[in-house]
């Protein structure tokens, strides 16, 4: 067990190094002189090259890696070229946003995926089978900002029911705060519902099918018994995993419905970082993204190593 | 050489040629016990045929603006009405087609040309190379899909070839494991142990016998992935790093109708419907195909 742990942290803190060269290459390749671009368009030769010295940009490239991952560390990831605000600064008042809308996003969708997968297995080939299998079927097809603005036209210009955008913080107005992140929320849900609801199902099946089900229905247990005292519990493990995986496409996911929504949350940062060309903030939200998603992973395994015991490394990870 | 041996090695080599007849039959089978799925590879098929003979259905020039006959609901001219420059956007849903399909199907093909060959040797040679290639797949496949497309439509510029190259690279580590894992399995299948027996080098083993019995496995993830492709082109194009405007893609027009939803929501209908109904239709025939490939039963 703790082999298990310690392995898979190692194998997290080299998937992060590697992650943390290829985000310092890929920023390296955008085309244009970032001390040109930090210096603005007003400034002469003189000052660029000032801006060169001070941010170290003429010493080595491993040089200027080291120090970067150095500095990265300690929870400096430099400074916005457009508001000058320390990026960590910045991120640190987008994060609590998106993750107040994944969290509302995933609520939602545990909610409906897990009942309606494992109503869909234990009616198997019923309606109530084949309605959660087309929804959930519709629900990966289809593609969430336009879901996002048929919502919005729905709901917000046809009936008026919902504010169409804008964003009032948790603390000011709870009520408020979740009136504006529905919509958001359900859009950004749907798709992982979708998916939790076919693998709920499918693993659902496969452990009616296990031996244990059986003892468990001759030796006279009432139906509803088996289901939810041994079924359920079982098959919910190789969903955590795929819950897991699937933090990728949420995190993609929100930058899309924060879009729409007008949520200015880390998702709409990634977006405008880009497009103003901000450099060190670009660097630092690919950076803590990617981050993030290997530490979630790290998370999820581990807590699957708990939920099950008989679970254990067999020669290299990717072989399970 | 002994003659069991010769003749496994026979059955080998003419088990492909066997394979389509039955493959047909099977194939009729399941249309008619999944109608659903016969349903959408039609459709999947209908959107080809638009996307190659846009020329011809669509009728109007997509970029051919006009002035008096801006942002009109749908009438027998325009069946899709038109947009805030007076342009046909039933002529610009079908001419977005292309542009889909060109995106989700080169993609994917790129991913699988760069993904599959590394899966390959991963996969067959194991070892020291095979830990290399799958740490820098982890560190690969742990950057979001979308936001290393957007990281390299950054570095690259926005354009649709651009788009494609990085859609296709944001889904080449999940070829890259998909391909190593059955490697892994299908290697240490008799026949392929049979024919290392028999002296066959590593590019044949790969190429004549691991591959082929891979294949279906392979072509099912693709059905996955380029639904997953196209609405990665709409996104990208819709948050404007991927197709620029003019051009017809239907996540620009998604885009450019959103500043329109209390006067005119139809711009928002038909390239959405487009995309959901090209996305769901693949969806049903990769399901049923699925079913075809890998008679598993769920």
């Amino acid at each position: 067990m703790l082999d298990f742990l310690v392995q898979r942290a190692a194998i997290s803190v080299v998937t992060l190094f590697v992650i943390s060269m290829i985000v310092f290459t890929g920023v390296r390749m955008i085309p244009g002189d970032p001390a040109r671009i930090m210096a603005g368009t007003d400034a002469d030769a003189a000052g660029i090259e000032e801006i060169r010295e001070k941010y170290g940009l003429k010493d080595p490239i491993p040089f200027q890696y080291l120090r970067w991952v150095g500095l990265a560390l300690r929870g400096d990831l430099g400074h916005s070229i457009r508001t000058r605000e320390p990026v960590v600064k910045t991120v640190a008042t987008k994060l609590p946003i998106t993750i107040e809308l994944a969290f509302l996003s995933l609520l939602l969708a545990v909610g409906i995926a897990i009942p309606a997968g494992v109503l869909a297995a234990v009616r198997r080939n019923t309606f109530w089978d084949m309605l959660a299998s087309s929804a959930s079927l519709c629900g990966v097809s289809v593609p969430n900002f336009w879901l996002g603005i048929m919502l919005i036209l729905f709901f917000s210009v046809r009936l008026g029911w919902l504010p169409a955008s804008g964003f009032v913080p948790l603390r000011e107005s709870p009520l408020d705060n979740l009136q504006r992140m529905l919509m958001p929320a359900f859009v950004l849900g749907i798709a992982l519902a979708a998916v939790l609801m076919r693998q709920t199902r499918n693993s659902m099946i496969e452990v009616m099918s296990a031996d244990y089900i059986r003892t468990a229905y001759s030796k006279g247990l009432a139906g509803r018994a088996v289901v939810f005292r041994h079924a359920i519990r079982n098959s919910l493990i190789p969903v955590v995993t795929i819950l897991g995986l699937q933090m990728g496409a949420l995190m993609s996911g929100a930058v899309v419905t924060e879009q729409i929504f007008v949520v200015p949350g880390f998702g709409r940062l990634i977006v405008e970082s880009v497009f103003t060309r901000d450099y060190p903030l670009v660097q630092g939200v690919v950076l803590i993204t990617a981050s993030s998603y290997v530490l979630i992973n790290l998370l999820v395994d581990v807590s699957y190593s708990l939920l099950n015991p008989r679970i254990r490394i067999k020669g290299s990870p990717g072989d399970s | 050489m002994t003659p069991s041996a010769t003749a496994t090695a026979a059955v080998v080599a003419r088990a492909p040629a066997t394979e389509p007849a039955g493959g047909w039959h099977r194939a009729w089978r399941q249309a008619r016990r999944r109608p659903a799925s016969a349903v959408g590879a039609m459709v999947v098929l209908l959107f080809v045929a638009m996307a190659i003979g846009a020329p011809w259905i669509a009728g109007v020039d997509p970029l051919q603006t006009d002035w008096k006959q801006v942002r009109k609901a749908p009438t027998l001219a325009h069946p899709f009405g038109t947009d805030d420059l007076g342009r046909d956007t039933f002529s610009r849903v079908v001419w977005g087609s292309r542009i889909s399909m060109q995106a989700g199907v080169f993609s994917i093909l790129l991913a699988i040309a760069v993904g599959v060959p590394i899966g390959l040797v991963a996969g067959f040679y194991r070892g020291a190379l095979d830990q290399v290639i799958m740490r820098l797949t982890d560190a690969w496949l742990a950057f979001p899909f979308l936001i290393l497309a957007i990281g390299l439509v950054t570095i690259m510029g926005p354009s649709l070839m651009n788009a494609t190259v990085a859609i296709g690279l944001g889904a080449t580590p999940t070829y890259i494991r998909l391909t190593r894992g059955l490697v892994l399995a299908t290697a240490a299948e008799d026949y392929v142990q049979g024919a290392r027996a028999l002296g066959a080098g590593d590019v044949r083993l790969m190429s004549r016998h691991v591959l082929p019995n891979i294949a279906s496995s392979l072509l099912v993830q693709a059905t996955i992935s380029i639904p997953i492709a196209v609405i990665a082109e709409a996104v990208l194009s819709f948050l404007g790093l991927g197709v620029q405007p003019p051009a017809p893609s239907w996540g620009t027009m998604l885009n450019a109708a959103q500043q329109f939803l209390e006067t005119a929501p139809w711009l928002a209908w038909w390239p959405g419907l487009a995309i959901f109904s090209l996305t769901l239709s693949f969806n049903l025939a990769g399901d049923g195909l699925r079913d075809l490939l890998d008679p598993r039963d769920y």
